[in-house]
């Protein structure tokens, strides 16, 4: 971790305990969320995709402005079919993605600029259509374990093997034992990688914040710096880090909060100027819209097929 | 009744036979997040030390809920909660993506403890302890009872890595279970009979606590109307006629295969209903929500079992999982990057 990040968070921290959380909504004005907000954010995401959940995480790492069953939003096991450093390498064939001025879009990505055409000044607001799917495309396995190299992985596992004398011969179990989205010839096997996605509340930046926590093909725990395969490679190491989870033990990639309210500030503005009068409560629907563009090939669900805002036109 | 074995083809593609063949269970798969691991070594240096009891742990897991991918059991944090944290379990209740199942860790002080642990013994206790929830009709009242684990590991705290191997103790029919190719739940339930079938799954899996009980049955009475009851109201429900069909949260995705916790499912309606014929659906979700299109139904054939009143005819059992390297043998994981407290020093430097 360089150590100006560092430093970053400590200051950060420092802040976040002396200073007290927001009351006063300023969702329109500044794309921020109060505690409360957020809470009625998630509540409406939990019941509109039920496969995000409310959770109480470790008691010894509770936020007292949140309820206790209330810490932080997670969504387990979302497959994640491909890299998305591969995905790239297409893009980049049919013309490359357009990084659009630092200034004015905070260095977010149109990630399917080139594909899906031009251009102008909303196309920062992701578009609201669902993200198609891509051809599934083969991926070999990696062994890749939580920490540690190569070399200090299982020592004794062959002097195992030959000790144990299990043999479970049965004719009712499916082999292989776990699946393979294209089974590819011979031994390149093709696994899935799957992610849970965590979203915290970050009291200094006064958003919501994404955490990725990656499993190999084998539902082994991914090294976080293998997770950065799965962002836009343009985000890897800049606006995706990896950091302490508030909730969670362990090191986990991030995308770092510091243009949220910005981006979410101009997709408000967006909508607004369509007469569109956008709700708190559909904050996280937004937000995770965004959050795609960052992590491509992560499939998870922010399905929003309900009016954006209040207003009809 | 003989069981038909299918040739040896790709198990996957056994439905193109329109025949009876043996049914094929897709293993469950483990995961282990780090919160777990970092609760194991604070309960072993703090609390457990040398010593080598068992442990009841919970794992968690929800229906299968995306065609690509099964959903696996993990274990978390509060896995090792044992009800002595202030996590109040009022707080994981409610909570219809963690379906509870419990599971025993023998957690040794060495590796060679770990290497020579009677794996087959130990899956064959649990075994028999769901054999007897069978019997004695426990597993009827809760059917959590018929999902069950256990997990061995070494914890080693000087270089930080974990070994550790899951079990998924299934019962073993002495013939195997057969089955035609499973039909789509949606082309078996049309109309108002498939709204119904939806209505009634998703019912259940969203009120406390029935959304905790990853068993139940589908009753489709003789007016049409569907509901979800629990197992134990099988003899009831069978007196007022209609349809029944055993149900299963299903972590399984596979189009032609069901998941492994219909294995005790199949024991238990054979040793407990004494059917030889059953209706199943696999129950499986999209986004979330009950799609008939996800879940599949097989016509099962149970064939004939021995006498198993007499208690000392245990039967058979399987469930290792296998490692990453699809080989019997264990896992393991190094954590040193987040809890070796030198290292950590170190990057903090």
């Amino acid at each position: 971790m360089a150590f100006t990040q560092r430093l970053h968070e400590a200051f950060k921290g420092a802040v976040e305990r002396m200073t007290s959380h927001r009351t006063v909504s300023a969702f329109k004005e500044k794309g921020v969320l109060t505690p409360d907000e957020f809470i009625l954010a998630g509540d409406n995401l939990v019941s509109k995709c039920p496969t995000w959940s409310w959770e109480a995480g470790d008691p010894n790492k509770r936020r007292p402005y949140f309820p206790a069953n209330k810490q932080y939003l997670i969504t387990r096991n979302v497959p994640c079919l491909r890299r998305a450093a591969s995905i790239e390498e297409e893009y980049e064939a049919v013309g490359g993605e357009v990084l659009l001025d630092d200034e004015d879009d905070g260095g977010w990505l149109a990630t399917h600029g080139a594909l899906c055409g031009n251009k102008g000044e909303e196309d920062n607001l992701p578009s609201m259509d669902t993200t198609e799917t891509p051809d599934r495309q083969e991926i070999r396995i990696i062994n890749a374990y939580a920490g540690g190299n190569e070399e200090d992985v299982i020592p004794d596992m062959a002097d195992f093997e030959e000790a144990d004398n299990i043999v479970e011969t049965d004719a009712a179990t499916l082999q292989p034992p776990y699946l393979v989205a294209n089974e590819p010839d011979d031994d390149n096997i093709l696994r899935t990688r799957t992610y849970d996605i965590s979203i915290t509340y970050d009291k200094y930046y006064q958003t919501p914040r994404v955490w990725l926590t990656g499993y190999n093909e084998a539902r082994m725990l991914l090294r976080p710096e293998l997770v950065l395969q799965d962002v836009s490679q343009d985000h890897a190491h800049k606006t995706v880090t990896i950091e302490d989870h508030p909730h969670l033990a362990g090191k986990h990639a991030s995308v770092h909060p510091c243009r949220h309210s910005a981006v979410m500030k101009k997709i408000i503005d967006v909508l607004m100027s369509r007469g569109v009068e956008p709700e708190v409560d559909k904050y996280l629907f937004l937000f995770l819209k965004f959050v795609a563009s960052v992590i491509p090939t992560i499939e998870y669900d922010y399905t929003m097929d309900f009016d954006l805002g209040g207003s009809h036109h | 009744m003989s069981s038909f074995k299918g040739n040896d083809g790709p198990e996957t593609s056994s439905g193109r036979d329109e025949g009876e063949a043996t049914l094929k269970f897709a293993t469950w798969q483990s995961a282990v997040d780090e919160g777990f691991w970092h609760r194991l070594a604070s309960l072993k240096l703090d609390t457990l030390q040398l010593a080598e009891h068992p442990i009841p742990v919970t794992g968690f897991f929800a229906p299968c809920s995306h065609p690509q991918v099964s959903s696996h059991v993990q274990l978390l944090l509060e896995s090792l909660d044992n009800g002595q944290s202030r996590n109040n379990p009022a707080d994981l209740l409610g909570n219809r993506n963690r379906v509870p199942i419990s599971g025993m860790l023998y957690n040794t002080n060495t590796l060679e403890g770990f290497y020579s642990l009677d794996k087959q013994l130990l899956l064959k206790n649990t075994a028999q302890q769901i054999w007897h929830d069978i019997q004695s009709g426990r597993a009827a009242e809760d059917s959590r009872l018929l999902n069950r684990f256990l997990m061995i590991s070494h914890a080693d705290l000087k270089s930080w890595n974990f070994f550790y191997w899951f079990a998924f103790p299934a019962i073993k029919l002495p013939i195997p279970a057969t089955s035609a190719p499973p039909k789509i739940a949606s082309e078996v339930f049309d109309g108002n009979e498939g709204a119904g079938v939806l209505s009634a799954c998703n019912h259940w899996r969203s009120v406390t606590p029935t959304m905790t009980h990853p068993f139940f049955l589908l009753h489709i009475s003789v007016s049409g109307l569907v509901q979800a009851k629990p197992l134990s109201e099988w003899e009831s429900v069978k007196l007022e006629g209609g349809k029944v069909i055993a149900a299963f949260y299903d972590p399984c995705h596979l189009p032609n295969n069901p998941g492994w916790p219909l294995r005790n499912l199949l024991a238990f309606a054979a040793i407990y209903w004494h059917v030889h014929t059953l209706q199943v659906i696999c129950y499986r979700e999209r986004r979330g929500q009950a799609d008939l299109k996800q879940c599949i139904v097989f016509d099962v054939i149970i064939p004939q079992l021995p006498d198993w009143s007499d208690m000392s005819n245990v039967p058979e059992a399987i469930g290792w999982e296998l490692n990453a390297f699809r080989k019997v043998g264990p896992r393991s994981v190094n954590l040193s990057s987040s809890m070796d407290p030198y290292k950590l020093a170190s990057a903090a430097a």
